[in-house]
């Protein structure tokens, strides 16, 4: 068994699960995904001592074999590292949720969502191929739509999630052409290729546009700036989904990709002024801009873009010990930041408010929660005994260290520790301004603990911040170790884990970044005089929304030349390039329009079968503005036609057009109630001979066509498949043997989309109401004998005769004309004819139809055929078929087809009864009754 | 000696339906006209049916009992739908050339 491809299976398979399990109570949903996220860690550890000897998993699973692509998942240090912290905190995060979430929210959906999420990064980080990346790497933006906007009825959310889709959308477009150019660079996807490679592609002149196509990629996703803007808004998520996504996960896939990509794409001046540049830039204005904002949540937001940025200028320095705090800081990061995200939560949850302006005093009547924040904004600022010092003070000693090397170097330690002045800054207004700084103000209700159980999850991470900072070496050394040895491709540096390395210059731009914090804090008035003054007029996400506006602006203008014209105009366009074209075709190709072949001699009966079919499309066109006639004379045509079918053999044909005519019919007519029993009348002869000259040309347009083809000499596999048919489906029937046998893959779609189209149509008639008219085009009412009990008694007894026939026709499809298509319609019609005679409730409680379930098992038998022949080692959908000898019938010839056969039958009556029988219940709307039933009364 | 009589039930059944059809378009009103076409179902459709029984029962060696399902269909739903059309005249009040049965349909008359 594979280990990897179910790691990532896992949580795909655990999604419907949660959606499932809620039937069993709200807290189904909860346990199904802790149990599945536990279950898949425990694989995940089950494997997880390959990276620790050193060693790199590489598992495949065939995909698209000719496209050079296979499923291919790799765990190496650091997506073990990464794998771990998502189904780490994902577990926590779940925990968390079942206490976050309110009795309204649906739980279900929530935890569908988050385990869709989850496997998604999973699949990020373990994947071996490029490609793959890239479709999770969609997935997870996908995903992260869905739970941004879990709180559906919120505008706010909704717009959130609209543009985190439109920014990390876009820069996945990026990223995928930038990791197509790295896979033709290297002349391979697969990342261990690529990953041997870094000399080659270096120096390869596609080298720069790649690196930036990758960096927009990474940089949209990890909120870097100028595209930061969607983090903050994003806040209008649930806050497990912010402590998660927001956290550890997916603003972390950005800096997991340049991770991922390190030793390929590092060690260039490109790279380092980019990323360092962009890094350092988000990890100042990051910093900055948290210590205005007057929400938690949005605080944290701009502190997570900000170390997002330190992360970044991390990699971007790309010494192999930046690297090394680079990898940790995201391990520290991910632990205080899910923390102080879900200690937001609890407060937004038991004080009703997120508003520090409001929020005063908590830690009288919120002790416990306090403490763990505190701890973890400790942290955040960078406090020594706390994680988020190690990592950081590493960051000051690694800007003192790569000065040297580049102009206004001094710059970068200046910037840095600025930088973390602020950091220090906003951690300390959100801690004193949280619980301190005397009492709340408007609060609607007085804020109080927490469940107990709500804080598990929170004190879990703090006391990992907690032991992480004091005993370093102990605690994460050899999973870090391990993590940086996946990052560089190689062993990792020497470096010592320690909160005590002397007096350097690391330690005084350390001293300084606190001292300087309390400072910027104490005396901060000024500041935010200036930040209110500048009332955030820089905020990119202005500027987003002013090019979105100005994009609907811009296709409402363009929409109306493209369909604001009228329908006469669109078909003459339509007719008129046919026509060019074909028109062009011809004379460009210079061969004579009718070709050799000797046509058949015209015999009476087509004569009379064809003047018969232009009688009625003719008759059609003079009467077509009464509508009732018009559609009786169209009925005729499509007679016509089935009696031309029948006529050059093509039995099948006919009986399918008899009966899709039928169900056209009725179709046509439960629509035409709503409509005037007549049409308009044209405006004018001008128009009535420019339309008649069109369709005139259109007309001789195609009949000419048809006379260049049928005139022509040509090869059919039509042969082949009459020769086939018999000893290779086993069916005379070769109609039958293509649709359901040689083409069954093709059908199989086909039915699907049925099953859609028809499920399309019932979404947009459920809840439709039309008045319909009280009265005829004439002013007299409808006749109050809605069923008349001579057709409802007659009709009742009509139905096992119907389908009896459909059964016959079924059966016999593979041999003789018939099929399941032709059979399903012809029940539908039997079916039809029972709403329409007996009315909708009488029928329906005697013929209870789960018409979506009837879809459904269709969908599912004829792809069930398919399996079970995958099942037995054959390709998918081989179909096999044997003699039976059956007392009084003789010898039956039974073919594993069938089963499809019944397939396409039950969606082809599931879709066809649900379509006409909501459409008749508009109908029964419209009249203000409920369809009385004849035998009711 | 068979071709004769299958001969014969077709042209029966051909007359009849055309009769049906002249009668459909001949016949002074709606309610008349309502003959043609029924008539022509049973009557026409059933020598059709007749002669198709005799033929395909002889040719292929057992009962053919198709024909009898058409029939049974045929004999169900030809009134059904006659008594539906007659029901719509009788409700849009169509013009009949009959004199009115009654007192009760007596202001039903143009």
């Amino acid at each position: 068994m594979m280990s990897l491809p179910l790691v990532v299976l896992l949580p795909f398979l655990g999604a419907p699960l949660a959606a499932w399990s809620v039937r069993f109570g709200r807290l189904g949903a909860p346990w199904a995904s802790g149990g599945i996220t536990l279950v898949t860690l425990l694989v995940l550890l089950g494997v997880a001592e390959a990276p620790f000897a050193g060693r790199t998993m590489v598992e495949r699973l065939p995909w698209l074999g000719s496209a050079g692509l296979d499923l291919a998942f790799r765990l190496d240090g650091l997506g073990l590292l990464f794998a771990l912290l998502i189904l780490g905190i994902g577990l926590l995060v779940i925990f968390y949720a079942r206490y976050y979430l309110e009795a309204e929210d649906c739980l279900g959906r929530f935890y569908t969502y988050l385990m869709l999420f989850m496997g998604a990064m999973l699949g990020i980080v373990l994947s071996e191929n490029l490609v793959q990346l890239v479709v999770f790497w969609e997935l997870t933006s996908l995903t992260s739509f869905l739970l941004i906007s879990y709180w559906q009825g919120s505008e706010e959310a909704r717009r959130a999630a609209r543009m985190s889709l439109v920014v990390t959308g876009a820069g996945g477009l990026a990223l995928l052409a930038g990791v197509v150019m790295l896979g033709e660079m290297v002349g391979s996807y697969a990342l261990s290729d690529v990953l041997a490679a870094g000399d080659q592609v270096r120096a390869h002149p596609w080298y720069l546009p790649m690196l930036t196509l990758v960096l927009l990629g990474a940089f949209t996703k990890s909120a870097q700036f100028p595209f930061h803007f969607w983090l903050p808004a994003a806040m209008a998520a649930p806050t497990p989904v912010s402590a998660y996504l927001h956290s550890a996960t997916m603003v972390k896939a950005g800096v997991f990709l340049l991770a991922r990509l390190f030793p390929v794409l590092s060690d260039t001046p490109a790279w380092s002024g980019l990323v360092g540049g962009f890094g350092l830039a988000t990890f100042l204005l990051g910093a900055y801009f948290a210590l205005f904002k007057h929400d938690i949540k949005g605080l944290l937001a701009y502190s997570t873009i900000s170390h997002l940025g330190l992360i970044m200028l991390l990699l971007g320095i790309g010494t192999p010990l930046a690297a090394v705090a680079a990898v940790f800081h995201i391990i520290n990061h991910a632990t205080f930041k899910a923390s102080l995200f879900m200690a937001a939560g609890i407060i937004d949850h038991e004080a009703g408010s997120r508003d520090m302006r409001k929020l005063n005093g908590l830690w009288k009547y919120m002790p416990h929660t306090a403490l763990l924040a505190m701890v973890a904004a400790a942290s955040m600022a960078g406090v020594p005994l706390f994680n988020g010092f190690l990592s950081k003070e590493m960051l000051f000693a690694e800007a003192v260290g790569v000065q040297t090397q580049m102009a206004f170097g001094w710059l970068l330690p200046v910037v840095v520790t600025v930088a973390g002045v602020f950091a220090v800054a906003y951690s300390l207004r959100f801690i004193y301004e949280t619980f301190f700084n005397g009492e709340p103000v408007g609060l609607e209700h007085t804020p109080h603990e927490p469940p107990r159980w709500m804080k598990v999850p929170v004190e879990i991470l703090v006391l990992l911040c907690l032991v992480v900072g004091i005993l370093p070496a102990l605690t994460v050394e050899p999973i870090l170790a391990v993590g940086v040895s996946g990052l560089l491709h190689g062993p990792a540096p020497e470096y010592s884990l320690a909160i005590w390395h002397g007096f350097s210059p690391a330690l005084l731009m350390s001293v300084l970044a606190l001292a300087g914090g309390v400072g910027v804090y104490a005396f901060r008035a000024p500041l935010f005089a200036l930040a209110e003054r500048m009332g955030g007029r820089f905020e990119a996400v202005r500027f987003f929304w002013r090019g979105h506006d100005g994009l609907l602006r811009w296709a409402d203008r363009a929409n109306p030349w493209q369909d604001g014209v009228s329908l006469t105009t669109m078909v003459l366009a339509l007719v008129g390039a046919g026509g060019i074209v074909g028109l062009a075709g011809h004379l460009g190709g210079g061969s004579p329009l009718a070709g050799g072949a000797t046509p058949t001699p015209l015999d009476p009966v087509s004569l009379l079968l064809g003047l018969g079919g232009i009688a009625a499309a003719g008759a059609a066109v003079v009467l077509h503005r009464r509508r009732l006639a018009s559609v009786i004379l169209l009925g005729a045509v499509g007679l016509v036609i089935a009696l031309v079918f029948i006529r050059f053999s093509a039995p099948d044909l006919g009986l399918t057009q008899l009966s899709v005519e039928v169900v056209t019919l009725i179709l046509l007519l439960l629509a035409l109630y709503f409509l005037p029993q007549h049409g308009p009348a044209e405006d004018g002869a001008a128009r009535c001979l420019r339309d008649g000259v069109v369709a005139g040309l259109a007309g001789l347009g195609v009949g000419l066509v048809s006379w260049a083809i049928l005139t022509r000499p040509h090869e059919t596999i039509a042969d082949y498949f009459l020769e086939q048919a018999k000893p290779g489906g086993g069916g005379a029937n070769v109609v039958n043997v293509i649709l359901v046998d040689f083409r069954g893959f093709d059908t199989l779609g086909e039915i699907a989309v049925l099953a859609l189209a028809g499920l399309g149509i019932f979404a947009m008639l459920q809840h439709l109401y039309l008045p319909g008219p009280a009265k005829d085009h004439a002013g007299r009412g409808w006749d109050p004998d809605r069923h008349p009990p001579i057709m409802a008694s007659l009709t009742r007894l009509l139905l096992p005769l119907a389908l009896l026939v459909s059964f016959f026709i079924f059966l016999r499809g593979h041999q003789l004309p018939g099929g399941g298509f032709i059979a399903g319609l012809v029940t539908a019609v039997a079916l039809i004819m029972q709403y329409l005679a007996n009315g909708v409730s009488w029928t329906q409680a005697r013929l209870p139809a789960h018409l979506h379930g009837i879809m459904g098992t269709g969908l599912l038998v004829a792809t069930g055929t398919g399996l079970v022949a995958m099942a037995l080692g054959y390709p998918f959908l081989t179909s096999t078929f044997d003699y039976f000898h059956w007392p009084l019938v003789g010898e039956v010839e039974l073919a594993s087809a069938l089963a499809f056969d019944l397939g396409v039958y039950l969606v082809v009556v599931g879709t066809t009864l649900l379509v006409l029988i909501h459409l008749g219940m508009v109908h029964r709307a419209s009249h203000g009754v409920s369809g009385n039933p004849v035998g009711g009364q | 000696m068979l071709d004769y009589l299958l001969a014969f039930l077709i042209l029966l059944g051909a007359g009849f339906t055309f009769i049906g059809s002249l009668g459909l378009a001949r016949l002074p009103d709606f309610y008349t006209r309502l003959h043609g076409p029924t008539k022509a179902t049973t009557l026409g459709v059933g020598a059709m049916l007749v002669a198709s029984a005799i033929h395909f029962s002889v040719g292929e060696g057992g009962p053919s009992l198709h024909e009898l399902l058409v029939t049974l269909f045929l004999f169900i739903t030809a009134p059904v739908s006659a008594h539906l059309l007659s029901k719509a005249g009788l409700h849009l009040r169509l013009r009949s050339r009959a004199p009115a049965p009654g007192k009760a349909s007596g202001e039903q008359r143009d």
